[in-house]
């Protein structure tokens, strides 16, 4: 069985040869030490940046190469920048992307982070020159990395969440003072980058890809960041359009979130095909999750990013034998981490979870 | 009349809040007493965000709506000279290296809300930045945000950074962030820990009071 197959099993949520095991993203100080190697090119996780296409197969490249040298189950795309786009950095080196939101760069980490927004009030948004999903080079990053990594391997691709999109368009404040004072706004809002995603979805479905992340947090660690009688309204229906397009071209769909997503679990279940990270720090518990929905969800989870930083190279591998006893069984489990390798975690304790992951995840599973 | 308190934990229609306010002013009410309901508003709804029974973004509106009535009444405070009665001026930023700011806003409009004067130094602040702030706007207490384990122990460099400089015992010191737990407050030398806006609120009132 080679590493798409026993992707593609998991998703199907059978049991395959071993647990795969991914990462979603890799923050670059981890990259460089894992590969021995400077990153070539600043990025971000949450947006678009690199217009150069000799660079972004550079990123891409550079992704490649330190997932295969993990070993790793799936390659992670995203989507590029379309051809279209020239960045503008201002005076200050800020930089506006295609969304709106203006970034700011972490120098430790190479990433652009969302910082602040051009829209100030609704007419902002409604003047603005919103992206176009049917230009070309959107999916450059998959198509890419699929033609590199070759078929071996199973090819993620993430893509941005509505309700997180529209959060940080707008800025949190701006979002929730709008959510409360002018919902049809912020509807409006989200069907417009719904409509968004759709298109891209289907342009997703062109470069083998075999499932889609919708990143982008709904929770908090307290819970879901507005009433869940808002997810029911505005965030749900959104969701299942774009789960049926994937469906209809045959792709999965797994959504990402941070933080407490035990309220929304049920809306989720019927919707998605999986969950991504299963945040414990904020109190969800994977083996609880596995017993209610492991018939409907694929989980991709969950040693703690906390822990991954704080504990110890023999607490890390208790932890991981926990997640994969609790979660594997029957399969429809990756194993990863409560997020991503973020810069500061310990490269050690990394490893760790990968090799317990690979000793322990035999199915079938003995712990 | 509708109750400003109740207004606020209802999340009730901005518009109204503002003219009761306003209506309040005009019937000779202190500024001051309207700022005492705005902070009993925000406790209740923090402990209904603290019981589950109100969402974070229930607990930022009513922020919304209290800096809206701080809005209003800042000018009339500074008309009459009563500055003075601003419960005190606290600094905030976050560690250098760190450039999430969430958090840290949103217990920068909650300060202000509840009538904290707030000086707020950014994101990715230097130790160096931090303690010559202290050191010139003579403020009560200091707030140190960080989002990542990779820049939390920024946090004891800057407490080192006032120490060396004579100014530790000069300013409260603070934390808040996702990683921040009190035994890392305490351990590293902090007065108080907070985690969340609410609590930031509370512990700044006890450090101060």
């Amino acid at each position: 069985m080679n590493k798409r197959e026993r992707v593609l099993r998991t998703l199907e949520i059978k049991e395959p040869d071993r647990v795969p095991i991914m990462e979603m993203d890799i923050e670059v100080p981890l990259m460089e030490a894992i590969i021995g190697k400077k990153y070539p090119v600043t990025t971000s996780l949450q947006t678009q940046v690199i217009a150069d296409r000799e660079l972004e197969k550079k990123r891409n490249d550079f992704r490649i190469e330190c997932y295969k040298k993990l070993d790793f189950d799936v390659i992670a795309a995203d989507l590029s920048a379309p051809e279209y786009w020239k960045p503008k950095i201002d005076s200050n080196g800020k930089l506006i992307d295609l969304w709106g939101r203006v970034l700011i760069l972490d120098k430790q980490t190479k990433a652009w982070i969302p910082y602040g927004t051009l829209f100030n009030n609704p007419e902002d948004f409604d003047n603005f020159d919103f992206p176009d999903p049917n230009a070309s080079g959107w999916t450059f990053s998959p198509e890419y990395s699929r033609e590199v990594a070759g078929e071996e391997y199973a090819l993620s691709t993430f893509i941005r969440d509505p309700f997180a999109q529209a959060w940080e368009m707008l800025t949190p404040i701006n979002f929730v003072k709008y959510l409360y004072q002018n919902p049809q706004f912020i509807e409006k809002v989200l069907d417009k980058i719904t409509n968004f995603n759709i298109e891209i979805i289907k342009r997703i479905a062109e470069t083998r890809t075999d499932f889609i992340i919708s990143g982008g947090d709904w929770c908090e660690k307290q819970g879901p960041m507005v009433p869940t009688k808002i997810f029911d309204k505005m965030v749900f229906p959104n969701l299942k359009k774009q789960v049926d397009t994937a469906h209809r071209y045959g792709l999965k769909f797994i959504k990402h979130t941070d933080g407490n997503i035990n309220p929304l679990l049920e809306g989720v279940s019927n919707i998605a095909d999986g969950l991504h990270s299963l945040d414990p720090s904020a109190g969800v518990d994977i083996g609880e999750v596995k017993e209610k929905y492991g018939d409907e969800l694929v989980l991709i989870g969950n040693v703690a990013v906390d822990n991954l930083a704080k504990n110890t190279q023999g607490e890390i591998a208790e932890e991981t034998k926990e997640v994969i006893k609790k979660t594997s069984p029957g399969g429809g489990h990756i194993l990863s981490s409560s997020n991503s390798w973020a810069s500061g975690s310990r490269l050690e304790n990394c490893m760790v979870m990968v090799e317990i992951g690979r000793k322990f995840g035999v199915y079938p599973i003995n712990i | 009349m509708a109750d400003l308190k109740e207004l606020i934990i209802d999340l009730g229609d901005v518009d109204e809040v503002k003219r009761i306010v306003k209506d309040e002013i005009g019937s000779g009410k202190e500024p001051t007493k309207i700022i005492d309901q705005v902070t009993e508003a925000l406790t209740e709804v923090g402990k209904r965000y603290d019981r589950g029974e109100y969402f974070l973004s229930e607990l930022m509106m009513a922020g919304i709506i209290a800096s809206e009535v701080s809005k209003i009444l800042e000018p009339l405070l500074a008309e009459s000279k009563k500055k003075a009665t601003s419960k005190g001026k606290v600094i905030i930023g976050t560690v250098k290296g760190d450039i999430h700011d969430i958090g840290k806003n949103i217990v920068i409009m909650m300060l202000q809300a509840t009538g904290y004067d707030v000086i707020d130094l950014g994101i990715d602040v230097p130790v160096e930045k931090f303690t010559e702030t202290v050191r010139k706007e003579k403020a009560k207490v200091l707030g140190m945000s960080a989002l990542l384990t990779s820049t939390m122990y920024e946090m004891g460099k800057v407490i080192e950074g006032l120490k060396k400089e004579g100014l530790r015992s000069d300013v409260k010191v603070i934390l808040g962030g996702r990683p921040i737990t009190k035994d890392f407050a305490d351990e590293i030398g902090a007065d108080g820990y907070a985690k969340d806006s609410v609590r930031a609120i509370k512990v700044v009132d006890c450090l101060i009071g």
